[in-house]
């Protein structure tokens, strides 16, 4: 892999999980191709796309998948989530439901994903600000308490969308590089992060990554 | 490649093996020894000569058993050669196999010599006088009596005139009984049935878990075909809606899951279409504007066609979706068999067969090919019938291997992947579908029935 015009530095897979309908096909298809489809098609079982960003003078390859929402296909989606070194988890700032059932995906996570995952909590559709069912604080502070990162998004006017992956891309990279200059502090696990857009480098003891360092 | 060259070896002794004859011209076997009695090869030139018209006139593959009679009077052959052909032609006729071993698919190695020309031909006949030859034949047999199920489905199989589409699917999917006299009052009471179900369960509260599937429907009935503007009149996402929730409730152990909705659609555009004149443009109708009966009609009759449709495949739909990965190691373990070169291709670059034709089952290709060439392989997918599951599974190999040189280009799992989840369909019509099924068929027929063949390739 990573012949041909396509040079990289790391690869990092990177899973979108969350309810149907919340835009996850959105975010990719805004971030991969600058394109968005106010009605796009549902997701079946998972899909792919791909993106290269710099971060300090380095090419960082996300493999992003795109994962259905609807119940029913867990089973299949789940298997996805090996060797994802992150997780986008989506929910529709307008619909309360969305938001009630991302503890429901945390636990998706903690069964199937490696448990050094980086998740980030992704408020999206934050354009429809008249119809705001989950207060950005509120979802702020459950992000804390988890130990997850957030950011607020739209994919139809672009809100922040560079800046979600670019933020958990560079979160990867900093754990991953500080991980390769084997200087690992000891006992810290992923720190909570409260800023919605400024993700600051977290550290890991002992996360064993599959898929970066190409 | 040399598992290929094996594989056309096979296909050759295959072929001269197994077929007995192709209606309308002598058999190759019939050929090859008449020559060696005669030892002369001016009647094989001849027979050559004599049947190589085929290929201009526009006669495709599987009509073709059916113009035997006219063709034979038009052109000089050998003499035994034509009795010999006539005997076979009247045989072939008599003779009251299972559907598959009658539908008369010549050999691949046959059609894709003359790929170019097949499928030109192809498209101008459509339009032309076979197309109405052949139409006159379906309408023939759905005016008897007592229809000739059997008949139908092998008609039906290399598809199905636009005319009497919506009629013929009905019969196919088993909604209207064979008994001409029957039909009008059984699609009377089904349709009945329906709406009396709709009005018990649809227009009522509904509990929580009947809840979820209505939510879950909804937000997916709007993004369904988002650049066909049909599908975005009001009128029609309700339709939809009461379609997919009615089957879902009806089939407590599936539910409704993502996908299903796309499958509704072959079924709601051939009926709805049977209500419009010939010159509506599809996209352009006011679904609405139509009387409620008619909508009623075609409500309908898509939610049972759906329903017998979806019979033989439910298990794709129950918890972790079983039936699909089946189907998935399944097309792995054939694609090893029949094209040992791409499957390791895929393999090689971490491609997971799980990926891409997961959809492929899931949506049986409908999110795969534009709306037209799903009706086309619905034809076949109904005549079909109860076997259309597994037969799937032989269009989806095909659909793969159509593809495989494309493939064998891409030299990452980014290019692939990207690749397989795209794949350019935008300007098929008919004819490549015709071409697919027949390749699937082709499959089937050799893979199928001898699990073991080519198995030595995939030590």
């Amino acid at each position: 892999m990573g012949t041909r015009d396509d040079e990289y530095d790391y690869l990092f897979k990177v899973v979108l999980i969350g309810d149907s309908g919340v835009g996850k096909s959105n975010l990719l298809a805004r971030f991969t191709r600058n394109e968005f489809n106010l009605e796009s098609k549902s997701t079946i079982g998972v899909e792919f796309a791909t993106r290269s960003i710099q971060v300090d003078n380095k090419t960082i390859k996300a493999q992003i998948w795109d994962t259905a929402g609807q119940e029913r296909y867990r089973a299949i989606t789940s298997a996805y989530y090996r060797g994802a070194v992150g997780a986008l988890l989506v929910y529709d700032i307008a619909k309360h439901i969305t938001y009630e059932n991302v503890e429901r995906w945390l636990r998706e996570l903690r069964d199937h994903a490696d448990q050094n995952i980086v998740i980030m909590l992704v408020g999206n559709k934050s354009d429809l600000r008249h119809l705001r069912a989950v207060p950005s604080e509120e979802a702020k502070a459950f992000a804390e308490k988890n130990g997850l990162s957030f950011i607020e998004t739209s994919a139809l006017d672009s809100t922040n969308v560079e800046a979600a992956f670019h933020n958990i891309l560079t979160e990867i990279y900093r754990i991953v590089s500080q991980k390769q200059m084997r200087d690992p502090p000891e006992g810290d696990t992923i720190r909570p992060n409260v800023e919605p857009i400024d993700v600051k480098p977290t550290v890991n003891t002992d996360s064993v990554r599959k898929q970066c360092c190409q | 490649m040399a598992e290929n060259s094996k594989t056309n070896t096979d296909e050759n002794s295959f072929w001269k093996k197994h077929i007995r004859t192709i209606p309308g011209r002598p058999s190759p076997k019939k050929v090859i020894s008449s020559s060696n009695n005669n030892s002369s090869s001016t009647s094989f030139q001849n027979f050559k000569r004599s049947v190589d018209d085929v290929w201009d006139c526009g006669v495709a593959d599987n009509e073709f058993a059916n113009e035997s009679n006219i063709s034979l009077t038009d052109i000089t052959i050998c003499k035994t050669i034509a009795e010999s052909a006539a005997i076979n032609v009247i045989n072939n006729h008599k003779i009251k196999t299972d559907d598959k071993s009658q539908l008369d698919i010549l050999p691949m190695k046959h059609a894709n010599k003359q790929n170019i020309s097949f499928s030109k031909c192809n498209i101008i006949k459509n339009n032309n006088d076979d197309g109405t030859s052949k139409l006159s034949k379906f309408e023939a047999l759905l005016q008897t009596n007592i229809l000739e199920l059997d008949e139908l489905k092998k008609l039906s199989w290399s598809g199905v005139p636009h005319k009497i589409r919506a009629d013929t699917w009905r019969l196919l999917a088993g909604y209207l009984p064979a008994n001409i006299e029957r039909r009008k009052e059984v699609l009377e009471r089904k349709r009945l049935d329906y709406l009396n179900v709709v009005q018990q369960y649809y227009h009522t509260d509904r509990d929580e878990i009947f809840q979820d599937i209505y939510h879950q429907i909804h937000i997916d009935i709007p993004r369904m075909s988002p650049l066909i503007t049909l599908f975005q009149q009001k009128t029609v996402q309700e339709i939809f809606e009461r379609i997919l929730f009615i089957w879902a409730i009806r089939h407590p152990a599936s539910g409704y899951v993502q996908g299903i909705n796309d499958l509704v659609t072959p079924f709601f555009v051939v009926f709805l279409q049977e209500t419009l004149n010939d010159n509506d443009n599809l996209d352009r109708v006011d679904v609405s504007t139509i009387s409620v009966d008619l909508r009623n009609n075609v409500e309908a009759d898509s939610f049972w066609c759906l329903s017998k449709f979806l019979d033989s495949i439910q298990d794709n739909y129950i918890f972790a979706q079983l039936g699909i990965q089946h189907k998935v190691n399944q097309l792995k373990e054939l694609i090893q068999r029949i094209d040992l070169t791409l499957h390791k291709h895929l393999l090689k670059h971490d491609i997971d067969y799980l990926q891409f034709s997961f959809r492929w089952m899931n949506n049986l290709l409908t999110r795969e090919l534009p709306l037209r060439c799903s009706i086309r392989l619905w034809d076949t997918y109904l005549a079909e019938s109860d076997s259309f599951a597994s037969f799937q599974l032989y269009v989806c190999a095909a659909f793969l291997l159509h593809w495989r040189d494309k493939l064998l280009l891409e030299k990452d799992f980014q290019g692939l992947m990207i690749m397989l989840q795209n794949l350019p369909t935008q300007d098929w019509n008919d004819s490549d579908i015709s071409m697919l099924v027949a390749e699937a068929y082709r499959l089937k027929f050799i893979f199928a029935d001898a699990p073991n063949h080519l198995q030595t390739n995939c030590s």
